[in-house]
């Protein structure tokens, strides 16, 4: 064990100078996936075949980059995220109850984050240490928690009990946003934790938020509607909007009823976000939500859109099908136009920029 | 609706005058069967029945016990766990799991997991392929699988008793006892398994983590003859397991599962004349819980309590003609931490006809119709005739309509189930050819099958899962099954071999379903030579893809299994056994990521006074 913690920091340590070396020389691609997309595929619950693809920005697409680079070594079950930390990727695997830790660039293994970890779901990072949403056991509402992990050890060091069903988790000037999508009843707040003092404050949303954005000292929250397909009780989503200086909510714009957004990103200044097969922009200050789409997912013929994301120019789609065969990679311009089309793994669940 | 009505009063007619038919001449049979239909309504089709003996050189495990001696492919989660049986490429809720005539797939999931039945509890088992709904109703597309307990009166007192120790602490005790007169005759069994199962997955360096199990199952049956022409039956079975599912190759577990099903079926049969009357009355219960992690008591749970009222009147108009009636009320009560608490009655009513015209045709057919509130419900049929055509050469052509009735879970599962569901409806024929050559049996069947309104659990737009009556698929192939005995002196050797090439799939694509194997074979040699007996047994599956889109497939594989024992003249007879499984060490997967064990062994003691 000593060993190969030796080895890791070691390891560790000679990324830090490859990546030192790299800042000196931006264009330089610091391995075979920099300079690109990657994708988590999810896999199917239980089958044991999350994988990771690669789309550079040539377009060429490679499949199972993981398994690639690290024969012999399963991923896991249940991709859930990755989080990107200088020179490392953590790769989240909800099933599976571990984090893989991979060089980014070129996805090879480098630990193993194991142990008080229960049901992880999202990661993120400050100052030399990961901070993951965990939901516990599904069907307890009480024991959900945010783990605490040492970078230099890679453990669970201590962790910080939250309400149920935190999701995802976002890092701004010392303090961490989290979403409460909720487990098995749903959500309807974002913990604020100051990473410093340890103290919680709560801000109260609509039903389900899951999707977050911070630009510009604001904090978007979108909240996602409760769906009870025939069963009653439908709430609409909701974009609220928070004042970071203050955590005070500044506005609220009200989906109609049964509008159920998703996916909720920024680039350039807009706010993107997705309702069923339609995707949505509108201005960061924007009074009100657009009425229409600026364009639908449906032409291609399939359910939805499970993973989603906007870089300059391009919207990536991410289609999970039939939830079993391989899902789809699509990305359009803002007109609409499909610019690529990409078979990646089964499930893709997230979509990532490597640069 | 009208059509409906007058279907079933029609039946009820029928049955009526069958009744004022009565006389008083005794024609109790020597062997007491509650699945008459499995034997007199099922010559047209392929049916494959595994007696005692071969039931007791067998694993525990039903599972174990059908892959190798059957066409039937199983989709085991890794050993004693979910096991879920498969004929001709359809799945485990096409299958019927029929318990002395009475259907017991769960309500809740629509099939029978095979590990919560223990094979010693019963005394045949039998695998008749194809369309059997008109007799049995939901489930027999693929084909139904029967587990009897025959009665028999004469004076008789067999005890026997045998425990089984194998690999991975694995402890399996099974106490049966017969006890007969001229007017009560009954049979009692109790199994007790239990196993560690803490398997190391041959190839990695992981083992088979909370895969622990037990059960205790208790079944009985009795019979009573009331006077000369009437018999009293009772048939009670009890299952109580307690299973932890076990890890995969990605996925840690701290998962639990407590099956409790208890199964009593009473009838009561006149025997007069031409005319048999039967008044069955079932009373089913099933009941799950599951715990996501076995150290705390929360768990979610579904509990069904099916009450099945059958009267079931056969009358024989000649010695060549038979005609049975049956009319069925079933009601189901369902509850769960997951379901709409719900009552569901149906009422069904079938008419079946057998008819021999001579030596060398014979021709059954039957119609079936229920009528419930729960669902819309086809008209089915079948209609099947055997013709010899040589000495050594029979030919026999079937082919009917069945159906799948959409499951509680379908239904009424909280936030997603669908109340407008139909059942799922087949087409199907087959062609099977009969050749008898001295000891040698060979039969070969080709058949299709036509699915309708395939109900399935799909994602909708906004990520929600939902059942729907979706795609329609086809299913074809051919099975071989091969059985050759022959006496030398004091030994006997047996050869018995299976072989299914099945293609699957849904209309619109050129991938085979998932979890279908287009290969599988079987092979078993036996021999004995006086007290001695032994064996050696193999099976081939082939490459299945779990994936819809056949991009991801597990390797086929070959295991085989050997075994012998000696008896002892104690008693009525001492048995000791051993069995090597996997013999070859073969590394394998039935499904994705959860290894079976590699070699393991198996020791027993089998006591009979």
């Amino acid at each position: 064990m000593k060993i190969n913690k030796l080895l890791l920091t070691a390891l560790a340590g000679s990324l830090f100078f490859v990546s030192c070396n790299n800042d000196d020389d931006s264009n330089a691609p610091a391995g075979a996936y920099d300079d690109g997309v990657i994708v988590l595929n999810q896999g199917g619950f239980g089958v044991g075949n999350a994988s990771v693809s690669f789309i550079s920005n040539a377009m060429s697409l490679q499949n199972d980059i993981f398994a690639a680079n690290n024969p012999g070594h399963i991923l896991g079950d249940t991709g859930q995220d990755i989080g990107f930390n200088g020179d490392l990727a953590y790769i989240v695997l909800n099933a599976s109850n571990k984090i893989e830790v991979v060089n980014r660039y070129s996805f090879a293994h480098i630990a193993t984050i194991e142990g008080n970890l229960l049901n992880p779901r999202y990661i993120a990072f400050k100052n030399n240490k990961a901070y993951v949403t965990n939901w516990g056991d599904a069907g307890i509402p009480t024991d959900d928690y945010v783990a605490v992990i040492d970078l230099a050890t890679n453990a669970v060091t201590s962790s910080i009990p939250v309400v149920e069903g935190p999701e995802r988790i976002l890092e701004y000037n010392g303090k961490l946003y989290i979403s409460h999508y909720g487990g098995y009843n749903t959500g309807e707040s974002v913990t604020v934790i100051d990473i410093a003092s340890g103290s919680k404050t709560s801000i109260a949303t609509g039903d389900g938020p899951r999707s977050m954005v911070i630009e510009n000292n604001v904090l978007y929250i979108l909240s996602e509607g409760l769906q009870t397909w025939g069963m009653g009780v439908d709430t609409p989503g909701k974009l609220q909007t928070v004042n970071l200086s203050n955590s005070m909510v500044t506005s609220t714009l009200n989906f109609s009823a049964d509008a159920h957004p998703s996916n909720l990103v920024e680039e350039d200044g807009k706010l993107y976000y997705t309702i069923g097969s339609g995707i949505y922009a509108m201005n960061l200050n924007a009074a009100s939500l657009p009425a229409s789409p600026i364009f639908s997912h449906t032409a291609q013929g399939v359910y939805g859109i499970y993973s989603f994301e906007v870089e300059d120019d391009q919207i990536f789609v991410g289609d999970a099908g039939d939830y079993s065969s391989n899902g789809k990679v699509f990305i359009y311009n803002p007109a609409g136009q499909k610019l690529e089309e990409f078979t990646v793994g089964v499930i893709p669940a997230g979509i990532y920029f490597n640069d | 609706m009208k059509f409906k009505a007058f279907y079933f009063t029609l039946l009820l007619l029928l049955c009526q005058n069958l009744l004022a038919q009565t006389d008083t001449i005794a024609r109790i049979q020597e062997v007491l069967v509650t699945d008459i239909q499995l034997h007199d309504f099922s010559n047209s089709q392929s049916v494959q029945k595994l007696n005692d003996s071969v039931i007791s050189k067998n694993a525990a495990s039903l599972t174990s016990l059908l892959q190798y001696n059957t066409v039937i492919y199983f989709k085991e989660n890794g050993l004693g766990m979910v096991s879920s049986p498969s004929f001709r490429g359809t799945t485990a809720q096409q299958t019927a799991v029929i318990w002395n005539g009475i259907n017991i797939n769960s309500q809740l999931n629509g099939q029978t997991d095979f590990n919560t039945l223990n094979t010693r509890d019963f005394k045949t088992i039998t695998a008749r392929a194809g369309g059997g709904s008109v007799i049995y109703g939901s489930s027999a597309i693929g084909g139904s699988i029967h587990l009897n307990n025959d009665l028999s009166f004469g004076n008789k007192f067999d005890n026997e008793l045998r425990s089984d120790y194998g690999s991975y602490n694995t402890l399996g005790l099974n106490y049966k006892v017969v006890a007969s007169g001229e007017t009560l005759s009954s049979s009692i069994s109790i199994s007790h398994n239990i196993s560690d199962n803490d398997y190391q997955f041959p190839g990695y360096n992981q083992r088979n983590d909370n895969g622990q199990y037990k059960n205790t199952s208790f079944n009985a049956a009795f019979a009573y003859k009331l006077n000369a022409n009437n018999i009293l039956r009772l048939y009670s079975y009890l299952f109580d397991g307690n299973r932890h599912f076990s890890r995969t190759l990605a996925m840690p577990s701290r998962s639990m599962y407590d099956d409790f099903n208890t199964r009593n079926l009473l009838e009561w049969t006149g025997y007069y004349n031409r005319f048999t009357s039967c008044l069955k009355a079932a009373y089913l219960t099933e009941s799950y819980k599951y715990y996501e992690n076995f150290a705390t008591d929360n768990h979610t749970f579904g509990n069904v309590k099916t009450f099945i009222g059958k009267y079931d009147a056969t009358y024989d108009a000649t010695d060549k003609l038979k005609i049975n009636a049956i009319a069925d009320y079933t009601r189901n009560n369902g509850e769960g931490s997951d379901i709409i608490n719900k009552k569901r009655d149906i009422f069904s009513g079938s008419v079946l006809i057998k008819h021999q015209l001579s030596q060398n045709f014979g021709y059954e057919a039957g119609i079936r119709k229920e009528i419930t509130n729960a669902y819309e419900s086809p008209l089915l049929f079948s209609g099947g005739a055997v013709i010899g055509i040589a000495e050594w050469y029979r030919l026999k052509l079937n082919g009917s309509r069945n159906f799948r009735i959409p499951t509680f879970n379908d239904l009424y599962w909280q936030g997603s189930g669908n109340p407008n569901l139909k059942p799922e409806s087949s087409y199907q024929a087959e062609l099977g050819n009969v050749f008898t050559f001295g000891n040698l049996n060979l039969t070969l069947t080709g058949y299709y099958i036509r699915l309708h309104d395939m109900l399935r659990w799909i994602p909708g737009a906004d990520g929600l899962w939902r059942p729907e009556n979706v795609d329609r698929a086809k299913n074809y192939g051919a099975e071989a099954l091969l059985n050759w005995e022959k006496d030398f002196g004091e030994s006997k050797v047996t050869v018995t071999g299976t072989y299914a090439y099945t293609t699957s799939r849904r209309d619109g694509s050129t991938s085979q379903l998932i979890y279908v194997p287009k290969h599988k074979a079987t092979a078993a040699v036996a021999y004995s030579y006086k007290r001695f007996s032994a064996y050696y047994r193999h099976l081939f599956t082939g490459t299945v893809f779990f994936t819809s889109d056949n991009q991801s497939e597990l390797d086929p594989y070959n295991v085989s299994g050997v075994g012998a024992d000696y008896t002892f003249k104690i008693l009525k007879g001492l048995s000791l056994g051993a069995q090597v499984n996997n013999l070859y060490n073969q590394e394998y997967q039935a499904v994705a990521s959860r290894p079976m064990p590699g070699r393991n062994y198996n020791v027993y003691i089998n006591f009979k006074f």
